[in-house]
């Protein structure tokens, strides 16, 4: 599993993550800035959970972003 | 008489405007009545920026609100709900305002544009910078006055006519040259242009600050180079760094070092003010969205001065010199001339670091201040500061303020310095703030002593 993290408030909607990773990323048209799917937000740090299938999009979405507000990482389940 | 309609009047009437002008000597004659209309516009990246701006006597500031700018990267950008703040601040300053909305636009960008244009209807400011086309349209049905943005590249007359639909104000494309601007002005009042208020259509040109490597706003390297558009107010400014260029067919590498290829010198227009003007700009625009407090400070005196100076009859080579010194203590890449006076090759800026000849060191914070005694009260948080030092402070309301250290205490005891922990008391003309900070200025030259030694 992977842990997508969005910073969105310095976001400059330049839809770079869209172009890159459109099952995981939309545009708003409510305020032109991107929205990461399924994230859960606290305190404008939207958090999602994705499969590792995902990770290479949103990775090049995160190495993209021109703000660099996008982090990607791996998440190690302890056994 | 309204003072505003009484200079308008002069300014749009056709008999007043005829700037005369030869290409060969540039010798401009400056008509009486066409002086007292110059407008200074000045930078406002931040509340810092705008309170030196509007206290250094700014005619107008232009600032972005949200994303939707071409500083949406680098500077301190204000919100919407920022905007009933500095239409007030602006009202009391007697100063324009102008929100920048002027990046390339999407789909998805629309509503926010919308947004943004109704609160600044909502809350008076004056106008909007635009350089899209749905922008314009916009703002001319909400009744919002437009003006033309530098990423939109006017160079002909007919494209002014064609945006007088419009805009009251344009800026005329940084690459142009001074004969060219001269021409088009003088069409715009041959040909009577109005714009949408029906006055004559306002030419506004780049007086002072950074010039892009490509046309203004026509540049794809930073978003080639980093995907960072900037179009978008996203440049990293990848033309200012320095590159090993390769030889394909023999593989031998040349170093352009130290001496950029790409990384335009400033444009300082303070020297050749007086044919600026002549040409019949109404408009003197200061870049510098993404500079701090003193450079705003600093250059809107200037500029504010060179053109009192005009109007006076007292502009000459020893002023331009003591601007040219004060400019050059703050943030600058070197200065040349710009495209004005007909330069076919850009200058090239042999650093990508600012040549300011003074910088701004930190020291600490501003904790209160005595208006009766006149003294301000800081606490030192770094560094040293000695009777004789130069000072600087600055913050979101006081906004840039300049002085000499005449006299320190620390604990109410007069010291000749004072270091960190101390907390000191100056003798200051000026109200400080418990949000100020206080820096002393340095030659910039001695960081390179340090760094020899």
């Amino acid at each position: 599993m992977i842990r997508i993290i969005h910073f969105r408030e310095k976001c400059i909607g330049c839809n770079a993550c869209v172009e890159l990773a459109p099952g995981r990323w939309r545009m708003s048209k409510k305020d032109g800035k991107s929205v990461l799917l399924e994230g859960e937000d606290v305190n404008g740090i939207v958090t999602a959970i994705a499969d590792d299938n995902e990770y290479k999009a949103n990775l090049s979405a995160s190495r993209t972003c021109p703000t660099n507000v996008i982090k990607v990482e791996k998440i190690v389940r302890k056994s | 008489m309204n003072p505003n309609v009484e200079e308008d009047s002069i300014r749009n009437n056709p008999k007043n405007t005829v700037a005369f002008w030869t290409k060969e000597k540039y010798d401009f004659r400056i008509l009486e009545h066409m002086k007292p209309a110059i407008e200074i516009m000045s930078p406002a990246g931040s509340r810092e920026s705008l309170s030196a701006a509007l206290n250094a006597g700014a005619d107008s500031v232009y600032f972005g609100v949200e994303q939707l700018n071409m500083r949406a990267k680098s500077s301190n950008n204000f919100t919407t709900d920022d905007l009933p703040a500095i239409a007030a601040l602006c009202g009391r300053h007697n100063a324009k305002s102008y929100i920048t909305l002027n990046t390339i636009l999407y789909d998805h960008d629309l509503q926010l544009m919308r947004n943004i244009v109704d609160a600044a209807k909502e809350n008076g400011i004056t106008a909007v910078i635009a350089s899209d086309h749905a922008v314009m349209m916009y703002a001319r049905k909400r009744g919002m006055e437009i003006h033309i943005s530098t990423q939109t590249n006017i160079t002909n007359i007919e494209t002014v006519e064609f945006f007088s639909a419009f805009a009251d104000v344009m800026v005329l494309s940084r690459e142009l040259s001074l004969s060219q601007v001269a021409d088009i002005v003088s069409d715009i009042r041959r040909r009577n242009i109005c714009g949408p208020s029906g006055r004559l259509v306002q030419v506004e040109v780049f007086a002072h600050g950074a010039l892009c490597m490509a046309v203004s706003g026509k540049c794809y390297m930073s978003l080639h180079t980093h995907y960072s558009s900037a179009n978008r107010g996203a440049c990293i400014q990848n033309c200012r760094r320095d590159y090993i260029v390769t030889d394909k067919a023999t593989g031998y590498e040349l170093e352009i070092d130290n001496e950029y290829i790409m990384s335009a010198k400033d444009l300082c227009t303070i020297g050749f003010l007086d044919k600026i003007i002549g040409a019949g700009v109404s408009v003197l625009k200061i870049e510098g969205r993404g500079r701090s407090a003193d450079y705003v400070h600093t250059t809107t005196t200037c500029y504010k001065e060179a053109v009192k100076a005009i109007h006076d009859g007292t502009y000459g080579p020893q002023k331009v010199e003591q601007w040219m010194q004060a400019l050059s203590t703050v943030f600058n890449r070197g200065f040349w001339d710009g495209y004005y006076l007909g330069r076919t090759m850009g200058e090239w800026s042999e650093s990508d670091e600012s040549l300011a000849t003074k910088r701004k060191v930190y020291l600490g914070k501003g904790v209160n201040y005595f208006s009766k005694q006149q003294i301000a009260h800081f606490l030192m948080e770094s560094n040293q500061l000695q009777v004789g030092d130069e000072i600087v402070i600055t913050g979101p309301t006081t906004g840039y303020v300049h002085a000499v250290v005449s006299e320190l205490r620390v604990n109410g005891l007069p010291v000749s310095q004072a270091g960190k922990g101390d907390e000191v008391t100056i003798p200051l003309g000026t109200l400080i703030r418990p949000s100020d900070a206080l820096y002393k200025l340095v030659d910039n030259t001695r960081r390179e002593l340090v760094q020899a030694e």
